[in-house]
């Protein structure tokens, strides 16, 4: 049974032999032949039609809390895989050792932001006329920076481990392949149980996965950037989506380089459904596609593309390149002298180009991310320290990894407010409004829709690969399932929306 | 838009993909084509020589001698394969299927555990031109001309020296080639190690344009097994060069007028019609053709 899980390196072998022993303690306490369970998939299946009775065994909260996460550790996508993988470690060793986040159902921050208050109480009304209406009577308005970003962001939880339980990260390589994934997804729900799922890096993963969730009502955590549009009960989305990234990186780069767009992207659900964003968006800012071009995941040769981008002439290339098969573009692209401008959702901050390549392949890329590890603020220069204290040999902390890291810690802040480990409570609980302290600033999940709000930075790399910050928005809400009337805490709901369904994008197009 | 530039846009995209199908090849035209292994530890030769060039030029080799270099290293691990496990399975094809499809997981799986999901990669030598709309990489010019320069040494090698004779006659005949006194046993691992040899040779010569990954040589897999099919083991090379010059010719156009995607769909349809006319692959055809000629001018 330990063997199984042991794709790991050491740090948390401890961990987990505390954690498998406890679980078989479990499992014998419950009097659940576990090892039937084992003995493959197709025992797995056929073990779905009797786990209706089994899942009441479950209500004793004993053991660890178990928290399921699949991540590509081998495969095309490994490279964003085990950044993940190492956050969810990361997480979970801080909550074993009794730290947390910042965070609650308070909004960010400490106080405030910049504001004006009154020494004293200010007088309402004054005799001559009958109004009411503030005077600036009383002593002189005083204004100061009420506001500062917290420094100091993981502190005491005040608990050992979660809620007085240890926590046991169970973490199976999805290598790359979505069947596996999907058998993982029903080992993890079925046989380990697990309170919560997190996992997934590409949509395609997702979307593989997404009805096994929603079939045991599993309380699931998505934490990759995505084309948005997930609206789904059991699903909360702490990426961020293209209201976030895409709108803005396109309306800066639409005024500084113009507006004509060459969209080159990756040819699967995120590619084609960002690229038909983009589309639906561009005009919205006064931009553009003039050439939509999809390149399948195994190509690696980009000469003709290269050659089309050249005879299209755009003012700038939006690449949607997803997968290392892809990145080979930008070397390429380079080595022919192609030199537009370059704006992306998920290329640096994901699968940090601008180190592996050599200057000047990544020279002006733009692109709009809610964390990048070269962040120069003083809480993520702590969380970079603690990442590499656990991992001295990590590459880089991606996007995607950030999110991992604070969405564990954010499960362990929505768990301690329900007091339980319940699903539904801990879902209930996730939807109260909740904002948590991340490397990246304040971070707040928003009920309705169960999606991020975000710090949104716009980095772009120079000729040398330093990486520099042109533009920031302390907040950006994920508005457009609200938009289209998207309630979750009312309306039950399992779809992904996809801009086609919303008349508003027709309205401006061109 | 001139037409000129767009033109020699055309031919360079051209050069450009028949080199990389005949790079991605190279190797397996020696292994699949000559020695009928069907080797799907392909790929992974090609990354042990991209993981050779790029340690050794990042260590302060010179680029060129980090390519030589990762020729040797991949042709010693060849050996070193063909001699613990390859060698058992001759004759036994779908055996050295799997057995290959293991090599290729372990040396995968193993290059991430040991050097991590990437290695910083080399940029691309030699600088750019442009004419006209279009601008040129010097390097992948070079490496069509290398690509020329290996069809001929390869072509010398099999027909003019003592070696390549005894290789076809091992290949042809085995019992009979080794009744003439040819050391067989010899010949299959030199052969098998040519194989690896070549393919971490283009590994090496690819590497500046791709990601160094553990599992960079699975994108090479699929368009080097076409090639080689599409050319045929009635002669392989010769095989091998049409096959990539055709899917190429296939490829560019319709890629460049409707994008990647089609240009793909256009190459794998090619190959799909190319197998069904000529069941034996382009160089099976050929020689039946030239035959045919050379029988009617006898007559």
């Amino acid at each position: 049974m330990t063997k199984r899980k042991d794709i790991t390196p050491s740090p948390e072998a401890e961990t987990k032999t505390q954690g498998s022993a406890a679980e078989a303690e479990v499992a014998t306490s419950t009097g659940i032949p576990r090892r039937a369970f084992m003995t493959g998939t197709a025992a797995t299946v056929t073990a779905a039609a009797v786990l209706p009775n089994l899942r009441m065994a479950r209500a004793a909260e004993t053991g660890p809390v178990k928290i399921g996460h699949i991540e590509d550790l081998s495969g095309n996508l490994a490279v964003y895989g085990v950044q993940k993988y190492h956050a969810a470690l990361l997480a979970v060793k801080e909550i074993n050792e009794g730290k947390t986040l910042k965070g609650g159902p308070v909004g960010s921050g400490g106080l405030g932001s910049m504001a004006k208050f009154a020494a004293a109480p200010p007088v309402m009304g004054n005799g001559d006329k009958d109004l009411k209406y503030v005077s600036d009577g009383g002593a002189m308005t005083g204004a100061g920076m009420a506001f500062v970003e917290d420094e100091d962001v993981l502190v005491d939880s005040g608990d050992s481990g979660l809620l007085g339980r240890e926590v046991e990260l169970i973490a199976p390589d999805g290598q790359s392949n979505n069947n596996i994934w999907q058998q993982l997804t029903r080992r993890l729900i079925l046989e380990d149980k697990v309170d919560c799922l997190v996992a997934g890096f590409t949509s395609a993963e997702r979307e593989a996965i997404r009805p096994i969730v929603d079939q045991h009502k599993q309380l699931y955590i998505y934490t990759n950037q995505y084309e948005g549009g997930v609206a789904d009960s059991n699903t909360f989305c702490t990426g961020a989506i293209v209201e976030q990234q895409v709108i803005p990186v396109v309306d800066y780069m639409i005024q500084k380089f113009g507006p004509r767009v060459y969209t080159i992207a990756a040819d699967y659900n995120f590619g084609q459904l960002t690229a038909a964003w983009t589309k639906a968006f561009a005009p919205l800012v006064g931009g553009e596609i003039i050439e939509e071009e999809f390149v399948p995941l195994s190509v690696s040769d980009f000469t003709t593309s290269i050659a089309r981008i050249q005879a299209a002439k755009p003012d700038w290339v939006f690449t949607l390149l997803v997968g290392s098969n892809q990145s080979n573009y930008y070397p390429q692209a380079a080595a022919a002298g192609l030199e537009y401008p370059m704006a992306s959702t998920v290329n640096m901050a994901q699968g940090y180009e601008h180190r592996r390549f050599a200057p000047p392949s990544l020279n002006r890329m733009y692109n709009c991310v809610n964390y990048i590890e070269e962040i120069p603020t003083v809480r993520n220069r702590a969380f970079v320290k603690r990442w590499y204290e656990m991992f001295p040999d990590d590459p880089y902390i991606g996007q995607m990894a950030q999110n991992t890291y604070f969405s564990i810690h954010l499960y362990a802040l929505a768990a301690r407010l329900a007091g339980t480990t319940d699903q539904e409570t801990v879902k209930k609980a996730l939807e109260s409004g909740l904002t948590i302290e991340a490397p990246e600033g304040a971070v707040f999940l928003e009920p309705s829709t169960h999606h991020c709000s975000h710090y949104i930075r716009l980095a772009t790399a120079d000729a040398n690969h330093n990486v520099s910050f042109v533009r920031e928005w302390p907040s950006i809400q994920p508005w457009w399932l609200q938009r289209v009337g998207v309630n979750l805490v009312k309306h039950k709901e399992y779809k992904q929306y996809i801009p086609d369904e919303d008349p508003f994008f027709t309205m401006f197009a061109k | 838009m001139d037409v000129m530039p767009l033109v020699l846009s055309l031919l360079y995209q051209f050069g450009t993909g028949a080199a990389f199908l005949f790079l991605a090849a190279l190797g397996l035209v020696v292994i699949l084509g000559m020695m009928n292994i069907i080797n799907l530890a392909h790929g992974e030769l090609m990354m042990i020589g991209a993981y050779t060039a790029t340690l050794t030029y990042h260590a302060g080799v010179p680029f060129w001698l980090s390519v030589i270099l990762s020729f040797f290293v991949a042709a010693a691990f060849g050996a070193v394969l063909e001699l613990l496990i390859v060698r058992r399975f001759y004759g036994r094809q779908l055996g050295a299927l799997v057995v290959t499809w293991g090599v290729s997981l372990v040396l995968g799986q193993g290059t991430l555990l040991f050097f991590g999901p990437f290695l910083p990669s080399i940029g691309i030598p030699g600088g750019s031109f442009s004419y006209g709309d279009f601008s040129f990489s010097a390097y992948w010019l070079i490496l069509v001309l290398i690509s020329l320069l290996l069809i001929l040494g390869l072509w010398w090698l099999y027909n003019r020296t003592p070696y390549g004779l005894q290789a076809k006659a091992t290949m042809q005949n085995a019992d009979m080639a080794r009744s003439l006194g040819v050391r067989t046993p010899l010949i299959y691992t030199l052969t098998f190690s040519l194989g690896a040899g070549l393919a971490g040779l283009s590994g090496a010569l690819l590497a500046p344009t791709v990601t160094i990954a553990p599992f960079m040589g699975q994108q090479f897999v699929a368009p080097a097994f076409i090639t080689v099919v599409v050319g045929g083991s009635a002669n392989v090379i010769a095989g091998a060069v049409a096959s990539s010059a055709i899917l190429a010719a296939v490829k560019t156009p319709i890629g460049m007028a409707f994008g990647a995607f089609s240009g793909t769909v256009a190459l794998l349809l090619a190959a799909l019609i190319i197998i069904r006319i000529m069941p034996n692959g382009i160089s099976a055809s050929l020689q039946k053709y030239f035959n045919r000629r050379a029988g009617g001018a006898m007559r």
